[in-house]
């Protein structure tokens, strides 16, 4: 036992160590807009991934859809709370007290009340919808402050920088459940398990926004390197977009030229205006229109992230 | 002067405002909910054609978008490079472009906007509200909006959780003008393109 343990430490060691190398090598590099040095390779294996996608994952992820809720919802629960232990390592290295909290809650409420994880009890109202809480290595070494570092894209698992994927690759490795399956016997089959449901739980989330996307799109790579981007800066430090990019940066009141702005609106509107209905000046009469809603399922809330 | 008296004085000073600034975030929210009435009501009808409803998402667009400020901010950089005819092209484009993208994702959409809360923050509106699907999902927003001199509100972006579309968009169109030999005029034929086609 105590060998294994000194021997993943040593792997941690070779993982992490070349990673402050090349995260500090560029680090001059982070303040550019994308920091995509690896571009023309990202590029070759973002259209590879998309071919895998249109022919497995997405059919993969439809089948997944037009299973009945039962027993789709219990297995992706279940996959879920197998994924409890390593986020909670990760919020105890990350000294993140609430994250902690989160976890333990819905680990015991999800585990007992919930079956042994097979109904999200903690998620309803009557246990105080206690928030889904995903805590990663990549999240952990950037508390600690190691910058994300270049953008990669890889094969299979999409989107990531430097930093996420070393985050990823330990996350496999230490995983307190990897344990338990090594020592009880358990092949790789059983062990992959959880990460596929996952995974395809979550593509088949997304089905429909990411075709939209992918459809009004220009540019697919980049548009997707965004919103990796964004959204592991808002998950790591609850920024909502980059300071670089911040709206403050073009006052609203402050155009320069007024007149220009007259005339833009004029061209735009020409165009297909002409057949412009006018339109009714809507007046606030102190009553939202959501008041008399008949009131959709709002229980579906949170069901997007 | 009595310490009551004074304290008095500061709330009969300050009440107007602190009325206004509530009436402005409870108009904020009610601007908001009501652009998701008005997309029911003049965009998602199946009946209209593809012309029609084309022309009232742009009419809902301009008038409660502010065009200008997002094109400016979506170029980026290359905006002061521009002359004053390429920018009107380029929002010419844009503008179209946005239409042709969003308008037919519209169809047939049935749901209502939430506002959920509206808080001031350096002169911007934010407004969280829950977009409430029939058929599915709901979806957190929160709209950066502001009054303009007229009074009115102006959306500046929209963010669905934590993902900025103006950051987005502005992060795709720089990698389509650092891609292009063209630069921004070859930006400008794309977003034809595609709404062309």
């Amino acid at each position: 036992m105590v060998n294994s343990i000194v021997k993943y430490n040593k792997i941690l060691f070779i993982l992490i160590l070349p990673l402050f190398i090349v995260l500090s090598a560029s680090y001059s590099k982070a303040a550019e807009d994308v920091n995509d040095p690896f571009e023309r390779v990202n590029r070759g294996i973002f259209k590879f991934n998309n071919h895998l996608d249109d022919y497995f994952f997405k059919p993969v992820a439809k089948g997944w859809r037009e299973i009945p809720d039962i027993p789709r919802k219990p297995l992706s629960n279940l996959a879920n709370t197998a994924k409890a232990p390593i986020s909670l390592a990760n919020a105890i290295l990350q000294l993140n007290k609430e994250s902690i909290g989160n976890i333990i809650g819905r680990f015991l409420i999800n585990m007992t009340f919930g079956l042994g994880g097979m109904f999200d009890i903690a998620g309803t109202d009557s246990f105080g919808n206690v928030p889904e809480v995903e805590e990663d290595f990549g999240q952990t070494l950037a508390v600690w402050g190691v910058p994300d570092g270049p953008y990669v894209m890889l094969p299979i698992f999409g989107p990531s920088s430097v930093r996420d994927a070393v985050g990823l690759g330990v996350d496999t490795i230490t995983n307190p459940l990897s344990f338990g399956y090594r020592m009880n016997g358990i092949g790789i089959e059983a062990r992959l398990s959880g990460p596929v449901v996952r995974g395809v739980a979550k593509r088949e989330k997304y089905l429909d926004y990411l075709d939209e996307m992918k459809e009004g799109s220009l540019d697919f790579y980049a548009t997707m390197r965004s919103l990796y981007r964004q959204k592991r800066r808002k998950d790591i430090s609850g920024e909502l977009e980059s300071k670089d990019l911040t709206l403050s940066l073009l006052p609203v009141d402050v155009y320069e030229d007024e007149e220009f702005k007259a005339e833009v609106k004029n061209i735009v509107t020409s165009m297909e205006m002409s057949e412009k209905k006018p339109s009714n000046t809507r007046y606030y009469n102190g009553v939202l229109p959501s008041s008399n809603y008949p009131g959709f399922n709002e229980s579906r809330v949170n069901l997007i992230e | 002067m009595p310490a009551f008296k004074k304290l008095i004085l500061v709330i009969v000073f300050l009440f107007p405002f602190l009325t206004y600034s509530d009436e402005n975030l409870e108009q904020s929210k009610y601007f908001v909910e009501d652009l998701g009435k008005q997309v029911v009501e003049t965009v998602s009808n199946v009946n209209l054609s593809e012309k029609e409803r084309n022309i009232n998402f742009r009419n809902l667009y301009l008038s409660s978008f502010d065009n200008y400020y997002i094109s400016r901010f979506v170029l980026g950089r290359y905006w002061k490079r521009l002359d004053s005819k390429l920018r009107k092209k380029f929002i010419a484009s844009f503008d179209n472009y946005i239409v042709a993208t969003y308008a037919p994702k519209f169809k047939g959409w049935e749901g209502t906007f939430k506002a959920v809360d509206s808080l001031i923050e350096n002169n911007y509106f934010n407004v969280k509200m829950n977009v409430l699907n029939k058929d599915g999902p709901t979806l957190k927003l929160m709209w950066k909006i502001y009054l303009d001199k007229n009074k009115n509100f102006k959306i500046l972006d929209v963010n669905i959780d934590g993902v900025s579309m103006l950051v987005t968009q502005r992060a795709e169109f720089m990698s389509v003008i650092k891609n292009n030999p063209n630069g921004v005029i070859g930006l400008i034929e794309a977003m034809d393109r595609k709404t062309s086609g």
